[in-house]
């Protein structure tokens, strides 16, 4: 290694081995995260645009932070901070867990505890060791310069808790890498009575059946539509090509082949009669259309759009109510020329409308549809793991205090000795002090 | 009036005679307002959890799974780990700001209630039992960890314009307060159970989001501000560990951390829409 690799490795070790430099990464990490909080993630750039300045919008959709999580910033202050733990813990956690006995100017550290003691330098000594002993401290003895030291430890096995937690923390980035890398996920819509199929699976999903309950509720604000229940029966086809029959709910997804799928959403598809001068366009009306969903009107630069399902409309007003249970539906369309919104309709169930040029509109039957989402992720068990070893890290970090006491025994006279007892711990003094005056004021009426 | 109404005004009352005694007592020190207090404080505080006791028992839905529920336990949280800090270090002195946030959120939360309506399919789950209460009990250390930051920081600034006139009312006032290093041990202390119920919330809220949504991360806006505050109380670990950053900076981080989580808790839930906002 040439001097100025040398240099160059001990600048990097220098710098990411700084917890300062970890705690400004964090900094930046939090940053970013407030960021994707408070800009709505994923949304079309018109959406900033209206949302904002226009210097903010454009700086959004530059920085990519219209999609921060998954921005270059973001996967890379993510390494960065892995990069940090791992230096840190090679070249600062590691090393620290295990500090080497060594003897310590016992007044000069500031927890410390000087007394006197009747009997000789063995007695006292073994003494103490009972005391402290007794009270979980692992006793150990050594001889430095002639003079004798007893060392004794509490928890020294705690002293691995940020190791442990650290470890976590790079298990838990391992099984999100996993996902990136093989898993797959997204939404899949099954009008009932038609199946579906994952493109990356070969598993059919038929939907038998969806039904949902909602509840009207009267609370004190007024009257309140809460949903109950969604529920999807199915039948699926694995890679075993046995057909069965499952329900997915809301919070009890189904496995098939490795890969989950959830209850999500529903809607309403419906099915046109969309005829032109009088004649049924027979692809058209064979077709059930999900909201959202639009189509070209053959022959003709006018397109016409589903936009929505209407489960009740009131009677009286012919406008849409609260009411998400299905009464007197109607559905929302909404039509263009070139491109040209012309208006958009509120159209009932068995009505009909002009769309023009000889076109009819007619929404003849409405029929439910369930929203999945699937997802394939080999790296679930990497991260709980992960989060299992990261939280038990924390947990034996912060209650667990490993502290050491260094403990000279000095005769004054043969049957007097002076004994001097002073503290160190990982956090410090502040928090071992209280403990460590008990200790004393035990240890010394022990050992007088 | 309803049993757990009845029990959450006799709370709210508690709270702030309560509050009123001790903030009193932080300033004259008078024994017999620091004994009024403390009785207050248990009894606003046992009030509280009968009272969602007895939601569960007369409505047979969990009762935390509104703003309503979900604050009034944080309140409860603050106090119930607040006794129990100050009967380990003797911390009554502080009581009076932690009894007046509890009656302030517990207010709050009234305003928010709605009478007993049946979860939503996603709500209807063994984890909300488990996830709600740890979450929220972080919440409430690290409500804790705040006040006693704000005492360590007024103490700071105060020894610093009259810590040098001995013997003034003031800097006598001053002495009766732990020394600056106690209140940054508590402090300490109280994120120390903080940071693992939240690290805890964040983990279990992801497996009950793996069972409901297909993911265990989405990043709603709830998780990312979660996820923020954990950062921020991970800095304050992380800083901790360093000697000259011990002490004044690292408690103005936790109060820092604590406005995080309000946000986190209230702004994102009434502001942000998300994955999350059936919770109010």
């Amino acid at each position: 290694m040439t001097a100025a690799a040398r240099q160059f490795y001990a600048e990097f070790v220098r710098t990411f081995g700084n917890v300062l430099f970890a705690v400004s990464l964090f900094v930046v990490w939090g940053a970013l995260t407030l960021v994707g909080v408070i800009v709505d993630q994923g949304q079309d750039p018109s959406i900033y645009f209206q949302s904002y300045a226009a210097p903010i919008a454009r700086a959004i959709l530059r920085l990519d932070f219209d999609n921060v999580y998954h921005s270059p910033w973001y996967v890379g202050i993510i390494g960065l901070i892995l990069l940090s733990l791992a230096v840190c813990t090679f070249k600062r956690v590691i090393p620290a867990r295990l500090p080497p006995l060594r003897p310590v100017s016992v007044e000069k550290i500031p927890l410390h505890a000087t007394f006197e003691a009747e009997g000789d330098a063995a007695s006292v000594r073994r003494r103490l060791a009972d005391s402290l002993t007794a009270r979980g401290w692992r006793m150990r003895e050594r001889l430095f310069g002639g003079v004798e030291w007893s060392f004794a430890d509490k928890h020294n096995w705690a002293r691995r808790g940020v190791l442990v937690a650290h470890a976590g923390f790079v298990i838990v980035a391992a099984g999100t890498t996993l996902y990136w890398a093989r898993g797959f996920s997204g939404d899949l819509a099954v009008v009932t009575g038609q199946t579906s199929q994952v493109a990356q699976t070969k598993m059919l999903m038929r939907l038998d059946k969806f039904a949902y309950t909602i509840d009207p509720i009267m609370t004190k604000s007024g009257m309140v539509y809460q949903p109950i229940d969604y529920v999807s029966h199915v039948t699926v086809t694995g890679n075993d090509g046995i057909p069965k029959r499952m329900i997915v709910r809301v919070n009890h997804p189904i496995d098939v082949d490795g890969t989950l799928y959830y209850q999500s959403s529903y809607g309403f598809g419906t099915q046109f009669l969309i005829s032109r001068d009088g004649r049924a366009d027979p692809n058209l009306s064979s077709r059930v259309f999900l909201e959202g969903d639009s189509f070209d009107l053959p022959g003709s630069e006018r397109s016409v759009l589903y936009e929505r399902f209407t489960p009740t409309v009131d009677k009286q007003s012919g406008m849409p109510t609260a009411d998400p249970r299905v009464s007197d539906p109607a559905v929302v369309v909404a039509v263009s020329q070139a491109g040209n919104d012309l208006g958009e309709a509120l159209v009932p169930l068995g009505g009909a409308i002009d769309l023009g040029g000889g076109w009819r509109l007619v929404p003849k039957r409405y029929v439910l549809y369930s929203g999945f989402q699937y997802r394939n992720d080999p790296g679930v068990p990497l991260v709980g793991i992960g989060a299992f070893v990261l939280l038990s890290g924390l947990v034996i970090a912060f209650y667990f205090l490993p502290a050491r006491l260094y403990v000279r025994v000095d005769p004054i006279s043969p049957q007097r000795c002076q004994v001097g007892i002073a503290a160190t711990t990982v956090k410090g003094y502040d928090v071992f002090e209280s403990e460590f005056a008990r200790l004393m004021a035990a240890v010394k009426s022990e050992s007088a | 009036m309803p049993p757990d109404e009845l029990l959450v005004a006799v709370a709210l009352c508690a709270y702030t005679l309560g509050a009123l005694a001790l903030l009193t007592y932080f300033f004259s020190r008078a024994q017999w307002l620091r004994d009024v207090g403390i009785p207050l404080a248990i009894v606003g505080c046992v009030a509280q959890f009968v009272q969602l006791g007895v939601r569960f028992e007369t409505t047979h839905i969990w009762p935390l799974l509104n703003l309503y529920g979900s604050l009034s336990l944080f309140a409860a949280m603050s106090v119930a780990i607040y006794i129990g800090f100050a009967f380990r270090y003797n911390l009554w002195f502080a009581g009076g700001f932690v009894l007046a946030l509890a009656a302030i959120f517990l207010a709050y939360g009234v305003t928010w209630y709605e009478g007993t309506m049946p979860p939503v399919p996603s709500l209807q789950s063994y984890w909300a039992k488990i996830h709600v209460p740890i979450v929220v009990s972080s919440y409430a250390a690290f409500l804790v960890a705040f006040v006693f930051s704000c005492v360590y920081l007024v103490k700071y600034y105060a020894e610093q314009s009259f810590g040098a006139q001995a013997g003034s009312p003031v800097a006598r006032w001053l002495s009766a307060l732990p020394s600056l290093p106690q209140l940054d041990v508590i402090v300490y202390r109280a994120v120390a159970i903080g940071l693992p119920l939240i690290s805890i919330g964040i983990i279990t809220g992801a497996m009950w989001a793996k069972e409901a949504w297909g993911a265990y991360w989405q990043w709603d806006p709830k998780e990312t501000a979660a996820l923020f505050s954990w950062i921020i109380y991970l800095a304050y670990m992380h800083l901790h560990t360093r000697h000259a950053w011990r002490g004044l900076r690292t408690n103005w981080v936790s109060v820092i951390g604590f406005v995080s989580i309000i946000f986190c808790y209230l702004g994102v839930n009434i502001w942000i829409s998300g994955l999350h906002s059936y919770k109010v």
